[in-house]
């Protein structure tokens, strides 16, 4: 192998790549001819168009097996998520964090639900239709207009103090912010199995038990916004919402708290996901 | 260049000095000192001494001091390469140094995302820690591995330690070898082994056997006088550890332990490095391929991860990613358990191999260089030829007297089998009555040995024979007469008269004849039969043998009456008027095995060249008849002779063989060596010494062939080691042979070199299919990545998931690969060319990964869009979805159907695209190895379940691909879900379509040898 492994000298080397590139005798530009560069590249062109081809004819004919309305699945969607506004982050979790006394510091969070509640404004809620009923909304067929189903009504009144209407402020400024809770929407989820699940929400901390004021009264979501059909038959759909109003936090002492959604088919206690059935934040402030 | 650096010449005949040139381009002094000390220490001119001299020069007293200061008397073992050492370099190799630059990648990407506070990925230190562990492990086995054959080799060595006879002040001892010091007096006898080098001072009829040193089969005398300048040549030395075969000599020590001969020649094989193996080589090809892909693929998405607007840091990152992506995990692995297996194939046919890559060597091996005596031969003489009744009779010279053997009907044979039988003073060791003819140990010189075990084997008791022919008188065998004469009794008690047999050089028993016995007949020996006598003479001699004649005659009852008494020193009885017997000639003659492997190895294109320390005569002799010169191949001198022309006309192209002996050697260039291994096909070089075995290996080594040496001698030793497989036989091989050597044939057998070069280029077509099957997979691991990072979907394919497939479920139909059948008769074509037929070449690097690993890509995103559509994420929601779907600070993303996913639900989906992309590549993955198992034939061709391990394979890789998908705990573990039975089915089309493109893939190069089709899609 003596002559396979004797080491090259680095201009022998770059002496090899030049001729590599471009080998004038037989006329190869990096190791082939131009016109075997043409073939072979035609060749991987045919070759790409046939498989990109199959691959979107599979893509299609898997788009076609799609029912528009509901997923084949829900594999991953088994209870829903909960989810808190104002939603800021601190280091670890969802963290209320402020300063009664400085305003900036509150600010953020009075903007933060204001912007969220615009979506439920008469406006915005003109679509949808007043609902009164108790229990489950079916809907089989597609009444409302545009071939799609009808969604209830659900309008920032019904927060009540929380609704940002009588206290723009939400309570920040007194030390008993409002809090709104959202559960995730899942196509055709029926939670509660006729009765309406309810917030509750608790403390961590074994100090004395939280005073919450729940908006609409009970806190409970209201039976006739289930199921949800989907954004298809159901584009103007909002989430019902229930608003918490901690009115006992302590002064300059953070407390722990999470709000569960109890009713039966919304699980809580799943280890690997915080954010299923409740929610988990912390609450501090100061004077 | 190379050559300069080993050429070590030594000098015989300069001055009788033994001299040791090294022409080693020196860079320091201090260097040349020490080789100057060295050349001074080889003056050996002791043999030209007087016994008083040697006295004077060696003080026979104080031994004490001078075995401090020479050491024992033993050969030092090479210096063992220590074990911290070995393991390293089973650390070291070409595809392990990537995998530790990757490893280091993983981890300086690693320390940036720390830096950037990013802590929840740990997937580049998991990555890194795989890498390392990977390495680890396989150099673990690798080493294990060689630790065992290193044992099986040592556990051959002989751990008896050596006695010998010394006379120490007047008084005899008997201490161990190792203990001599020069200057000691030793004594030695038949069946011993010389102790030391050691100057004769007395001797009786003694003989030694120096083929381990020389190759020369034939025993030398050793007698006090000093007959040759050289003292390789003369007859006063014998060497350590070389055979003393009958008669007594004592002797002064004048080298131990490594200053001996011996020890010189071993020593200079330790001073020649090893080869690279050819597959080391073709691996660091193979991964300069590798790490260029690497970071041209790195390098260009890096400027589109730029040009897309990701950070600096962050695109660096990316890089590192696709370059580490590009490490092939499990190809260590499954590399390294291919050629283990191999070996362990190997071992079961008594092949052991010390080092792991030299199982493919003899594959790619293109030129043989075979030492004779003890590989080809069997290192024994044995009687070949009889001619009597004017006619030349073949014996039976097979190992296991399985031949034909001749007429012994004739008169002649019984007297001539007479003059044998007693004219012998050779006999069996006692107790041996078990043992086959062949293998008992006879003490008495090589060719009369020959003759006692052939007349034992056509006559029968030998020993009982001679008894009844009472033996009167004796003359031993001596140089100046050159016969050896005895006078018996005969058996039958009414015929009183002697018999007196004969045997000795031809010519001068011829002399000594006046009749000749022809069918029983005695004839007066007229022109006529001494014309035929020369005839048979010069044929067998002509044969390479050595050639004994025969004669007897009744000594008449009158003159020599019983009791009469014959004197030896003064022959008062007739040494001439003879009746002459007949002729017998001897071989050390081929083992059985030998014809047929060196036929084989020519048809699988491997050129066998005889290098060997013998005579000319007897080497081009065993050439001819172990097929090395073929039938009909003719030297130059051959073409002279025939042509009745002086030799210098002949055209010395027509000449196929040659025959180059020492002496011609060594005035020759190596230019000219090349250029004469070049002109001829078949070659014998004879009286060759170690380094001109080198010399040859390397001449060999420069026409571009990868050059296999089978030696078993310790002046084979250097070329074993220079060889780029060196091959020692178990049985015969001397220490320093199998010390240097890479291979040991446990048989002695040099058929299994034919079953080494099968199995090593077995190994390579089927290393190359493994190869092309892991790399395939690089594809459709590394596309979710590029996918990912350029369109920012969700990460289709997860780093422990790829860890899985690389190290998990791919390594056992990947190793499977290695039992795939031949799929031509491969002892049917040449040797690969190292340059152009590599182990991985651009064709399958391109075909592996542009083409079918593409179609696993697409089988990957085609499983992962469906698994994610029928979920709730359409394609298109998917693209762009990145930085939404991995914030883990929003709690409810929108899919397509407008549901709300927490980022937990997400993350599960997640893994639940990892295990669906998984099992894509595992179903692609099984049509992968089931269309690698040909990369010509079709695999109906070759047979769907003839390899059984390769069905048990994929059975046993879709059985973890289930256990990993359903173990319960799987997805916080290891990140795999349980996914829906239709996701299996999703890829199944990809990998039908694999199957069958790949099927016509080989029938278009089936069809179309040589075409563009061939030249671009056969890899």
């Amino acid at each position: 192998m003596a002559t396979l492994n004797e080491k090259k000298t680095c201009s022998q080397r770059m002496e090899n790549f030049q001729r590599f590139v471009w080998n004038p005798d037989t006329g190869q530009l990096m190791g082939r001819t131009l016109i075997n560069w043409v073939w072979i590249s035609l060749y991987y062109v045919a070759f790409y168009v046939v498989v990109t081809g199959l691959f979107a004819l599979s893509i299609f004919s898997l788009m076609m097996t799609l029912n528009p309305y509901t997923p084949d699945y829900q594999d991953r969607l088994k209870s829903p998520g909960v989810t808190l506004r104002p939603d800021v982050y601190g280091e670890k979790g969802l963290e209320i964090y402020y300063n009664v006394s400085e305003e900036h510091s509150w600010e953020g969070f009075v903007k933060t639900l204001q912007k969220f509640l615009s979506g439920y404004n008469e406006t915005a809620q003109q679509a949808n239709k007043n609902c009164y009923r108790e229990g489950y909304y079916f809907q089989k067929k597609f009444d409302a207009p545009n071939h799609t189903k009808h969604s209830c009504k659900f309008t920032q009144e019904m927060l009540g103090n929380c609704s940002g209407l009588v206290d723009p402020n939400f309570g920040f400024s007194e030390g008993s912010p409002c809090l709104i809770i959202k559960m995730n929407r899942i196509i055709n989820f029926l939670p509660g199995n006729g009765t309406e699940p309810r917030v509750n929400c608790t403390t961590l901390d074994d100090e004395s038990p939280l005073d919450v004021q729940y908006y609409p009264r009970n806190g409970t979501f209201k039976l006739h916004y289930f199921p949800y059909y989907g954004c298809k038959a159901q584009p103007s759909y909002s989430n019902p919402l229930v608003a918490v109003k901690l009115l006992n936090v302590p002064i300059n002492k953070g407390i722990h708290v999470v709000c569960r959604v109890v009713g039966t088919g919304i699980t809580s206690d799943n280890p690997h996901d915080p954010y299923e059935g409740k929610v988990e934040f912390k609450v501090c402030i100061k004077a | 260049d190379k050559y300069e650096m080993y050429s070590v010449e030594m000098e015989k005949h300069s001055g009788g000095e033994m001299d040791v040139k090294i022409k080693k381009k020196t860079k320091g002094a201090k260097k040349k000192e020490k080789l100057e000390n060295m050349k001074k220490e080889m003056v050996v001119d002791d043999h030209e001494l007087s016994v008083e001299d040697l006295e004077l020069k060696y003080r026979t007293s104080v031994t004490k001091e001078i075995f401090l200061r020479d050491g024992p008397n033993e050969l030092k073992p090479p210096k063992g390469t220590p074990e911290y050492v070995k393991f390293a370099r089973q650390l070291a190799g070409g595809l392990q140094c990537l995998m530790w630059v990757a490893a280091a990648i993983c981890l300086i990407a690693f320390g940036i995302q720390c830096g950037q506070g990013d802590l929840t990925s740990a997937d580049n230190l998991y990555l890194a820690i795989a890498l390392i562990a990977v390495v680890v492990v396989t150099g673990c086995f690798g080493y294990y591995q060689e630790f065992k054959s290193t044992n099986i080799i040592a556990s051959f060595k002989n751990l008896v330690p050596q006695q010998a006879t010394v006379i120490r002040d007047g008084d005899k001892f008997q201490i161990n070898a190792n203990q001599l010091v020069v200057g000691d007096l030793v004594e030695i006898k038949g069946g011993d082994r010389v102790p030391a080098d050691i100057r004769i001072i007395t001797a009786q009829g003694c003989k030694v056997d120096n083929s381990s040193l020389t190759g020369e089969s034939e025993p030398q005398t050793r007698a006090p006088e000093c007959t040759h300048e050289s003292p390789l040549e003369t007859r006063n030395i014998a060497f350590f550890s070389t055979m003393c075969l009958e008669g007594t000599a004592t002797g002064i020590i004048i080298n131990t332990g490594d200053r001996t001969i011996i020890g010189r020649i071993a020593s200079l094989a330790s001073g020649v490095e090893n080869e690279k193996t050819p597959i080391a080589i073709e691996i660091e090809h193979f991964v300069d391929i590798i790490a260029g892909l690497a970071i041209f693929f790195g390098a260009t998405f890096f400027v589109v991860a730029m040009v897309i607007g990701y950070p600096f840091l962050k695109a660096m990152v990316f890089f590192m990613a696709i370059v580490v992506a590009y490490v092939p995990e499990g190809l260590l692995a499954t590399v390294t358990v291919c050629l283990s297996l191999t070996a362990k194939r190997l071992a079961r046919k008594n092949c052991v191999v010390k080092n792991l890559e030299a199982v493919e060597t003899l594959g790619s091996t293109s030129v043989i260089c075979s030492d004779k005596t003890g590989t080809l031969t069997q290192n024994r003489m044995t009687v070949s030829h009889l001619w009597f009744d004017n006619q030349i009779h073949t014996a039976d010279t097979t190992e296991d007297q399985s031949g034909q053997s001749f007429d012994q009907s004739s008169d002649t044979w019984r007297a001539l089998c007479k003059v044998v039988s007693l004219c012998n003073r050779a006999f069996f060791k006692s107790g041996q009555d078990d043992v086959p003819i062949p293998k008992r140990i006879v003490i008495g010189d090589a060719s009369e040995t020959a003759l006692l075990k052939f007349s034992e084997i056509t006559l029968g008791n030998v020993m009982e024979y001679r008894e009844r022919y009472k033996k009167a008188c004796e003359i031993p065998f001596n140089s100046t007469n050159k016969f050896q004469l005895s006078i018996h009794e005969l058996e039958d008690p009414r015929d009183q008269r002697y018999l007196l047999v004969m045997k000795g050089a031809p010519e001068r028993i011829l002399e000594r004849c006046s009749t000749i016995m022809i069918k029983g007949q005695e004839l007066p020996l007229d022109e006529q039969w001494k014309e035929a006598f020369q005839t048979a003479y010069m044929d067998l001699g002509g044969l390479g043998e050595r050639v004994l004649g025969f004669c007897h005659i009744y000594l008449p009852q009158n003159e020599f009456p019983r009791g009469y008494n014959f004197d030896c020193d003064e022959m008062n009885f007739p040494t001439s008027g003879l009746c002459f017997a007949g002729l017998i000639s001897m071989i050390d003659p081929p083992r059985a095995t030998v014809p047929d492997a060196v036929m084989k190895c020519r048809t699988a294109g491997i050129r066998v060249i005889m290098v060997t320390g013998d005579h000319p005569i007897t080497a081009k002799a065993i050439a001819a008849s172990v097929g090395i010169i073929s039938e009909g191949s003719e030297t130059v001198e051959d073409i002279a002779t025939r042509l009745r022309i002086p030799v210098e006309q002949v055209n010395k192209r027509d000449a196929r063989a040659c025959v180059v002996n020492g002496g011609q050697l060594k005035d020759m260039e190596t230019e000219e060596l090349v250029e004469i291994l070049k002109m001829h096909p078949e070659m014998v070089f004879a009286r060759t010494s170690p380094q001109q075995k080198l010399i040859i290996v390397e001449s060999c080594q420069k026409l571009g062939a990868i050059v296999a040496v089978t030696g078993d001698g310790v002046n084979d030793s250097p070329a074993l080691k220079k060889a780029d497989i060196g091959v020692a036989m178990g049985i015969a091989g001397s220490d320093a042979a199998k010390n240097a050597a890479d291979m040991i044939l446990l048989d002695d057998n040099f058929a299994s070199i034919v079953t080494g070069v099968e199995q090593g280029r077995l190994i390579f077509d089927n290393l190359k299919k493994s190869i092309a099957y892991t790399l395939t997979k690089n594809i459709p691991e590394l596309t979710p990545y590029l996918i990912y990072i350029t369109v920012s979907v969700p990460l289709p394919l997860g780093c422990i998931t790829i860890l899985f497939i690389e190290l998990c479920t791919d390594i056992f139909p990947s190793v499977s690969l290695a039992y795939e059948k031949a799929e031509s008769d491969i002892m049917h074509l040449k040797p690969r060319n190292p340059r152009r037929d590599r182990l991985v070449n651009e064709a399958l690097a391109v075909y592996s990964y542009f083409q079918i690993g593409a179609i696993q890509s697409f089988a990957g995103f085609t499983d992962y869009f469906t698994a994610m559509a029928q979920e709730g994420w359409y394609p298109l929601k998917c693209v762009g979805l990145r930085a939404d779907w991995e914030n883990d600070h929003l709690q409810d993303v929108e899919d397509s159907y407008g549901q709300q996913w927490t980022f937990g639900q997400r993350l599960y989906q997640e893994y639940t695209c990892y295990t669906v992309f998984f099992i894509s590549i595992e179903m692609c993955q099984i049509a992968d190895v089931l269309i690698r198992k040909t990369r010509r034939l079709s695999v109906f061709q070759q047979g769907f379940f003839r390899n059984k391990i390769l069905v048990i394979a994929i059975v046993f890789q879709i059985c973890l691909g289930c256990f990993l998908c359903y173990c319960p705990g799987m997805p916080n573990i290891f990140n795999f879900m349980p996914i829906r039975f239709q996701w299996w089915l999703v890829p199944m089309p990809f990998g039908i379509l694999i199957f069958v493109y790949d099927e016509i893939r080989k029938l278009g190069v089936r069809r179309h040898p040589g075409s563009w089709w061939d030249k671009e899609l056969y890899y």
